[in-house]
């Protein structure tokens, strides 16, 4: 008895000191980050912002001036009347990868699709100042910036935790003639 | 002798203890280079915890209208300032023109500023926890005149 007792109590300090080792060796939450670039190729000027996720998180719900309060910003009822926001969005989760609107003016294309989990918009503009813009947004994201709309509220800091625990993505790039803008999300504290 | 021994050792004991104090905060680094039209090199390294202290010696009169646009923010800068503490190093932000690169780092437990041109080159690093002390103790300067 006393023999079976000193065997188990061998084992759970072995099981306790791999179970501690396990625990150190797991990496750290990896921080990740949004950078924002912005390039002018005219005036030779860049500009570039990285701003960690986890800043942004806690940063938020402290602000509370004008429409954004407490992580959330109103966009009123108004916006919102007649339609069913998350009705909206499963159908486009549930929607096979497809284009969902094309419109074509003289002076500009507009694309809105669904592709591998991200909704995406593409604007052209083929007349004067000539821009383009490609904007790439997961689901998963745009169903946590709706997650809590019965208050008219887009939740802004629920947008961001999902932005951190997807994965790397470019978000948004603007170009025109002179500069280019790109927003993405990945775990390099520089934009380099 | 002996008793000299002693009383040196505690003099140089305290003064050590004392330094270590006062450095506890880090250090204030202000680093200027200027080329032209003269060629001039400032150079500061104080302990930060000099800042608040010396914050507290402003009369608080003078602090009044500064408290009063402060306080309103504190909430974010507590919060800024509490998650970059946290945080790993990072590049903030970073500016590039033809003639001028200005860099604003988190570099461990400071805020690093640096402005690089062709007439000068300007470097400051402060550590966080003195800006968030000398910030605490400006909000708050009102707040104890009028309570």
């Amino acid at each position: 008895m006393r023999k079976t007792t000193q065997v188990v109590g061998v084992f759970c300090l072995m099981a306790a000191s791999v179970t501690g080792m396990a625990a150190s060796a797991m990496p750290a939450a990896t921080e990740r980050y949004l950078h924002v670039k912005v390039e002018d190729a005219k005036e030779g000027e860049s500009v570039n912002v990285n701003i960690p996720l986890s800043i942004a998180e806690k940063l938020i719900p402290t602000v509370n001036k004008g429409k954004l309060h407490d992580g959330h910003v109103s966009i009123g009822h108004a916006d919102m009347d007649g339609i069913d926001v998350k009705g909206l969005l499963e159908a486009i989760r549930s929607a096979p990868d497809n284009e969902f609107v094309t419109v074509k003016q003289k002076d500009q294309d507009v694309r809105v699709a669904k592709s591998n989990g991200n909704l995406i918009v593409h604007v052209r503009s083929t007349e004067g100042e000539k821009e383009n813009v490609d904007i790439t947004v997961p689901l998963k994201i745009v169903d946590a910036l709706f997650s809590n709309t019965k208050d008219g509220d887009l939740d802004l800091v629920a947008a961001i935790h999902a932005l951190s625990d997807a994965g790397d993505a470019l978000l948004i790039t603007v170009q025109d003639a002179s500069q280019h803008v790109r927003i993405w999300v990945d775990s390099r504290s520089n934009a380099e | 002798m002996i008793l000299l021994g002693k009383i040196a050792l505690g003099i140089t004991g305290t003064m050590l203890a004392g330094l270590g104090v006062v450095c506890s905060e880090g250090m204030i680094e202000v680093n200027v280079v200027e080329r032209q039209p003269e060629v001039h090199h400032v150079y500061v390294l104080a302990p930060a915890m000099l800042v608040p202290i010396a914050a507290h010696f402003i009369p608080r009169r003078d602090l009044t209208q500064a408290a009063e646009q402060l306080r309103p923010y504190m909430p974010t800068i507590r919060a800024a300032m509490s998650q970059l503490r946290e945080c790993d190093d990072f590049v903030l932000v970073d500016v590039k023109d033809r003639d001028q690169h200005v860099e604003v780092q988190k570099l461990g437990g400071s805020l690093v500023v640096d402005v690089k041109d062709q007439d000068e080159t300007v470097h400051v690093s402060t550590p966080i926890r003195a800006i968030s002390n000398t910030l605490e103790q400006l909000a708050a300067a009102n707040s104890e005149t009028t309570n």
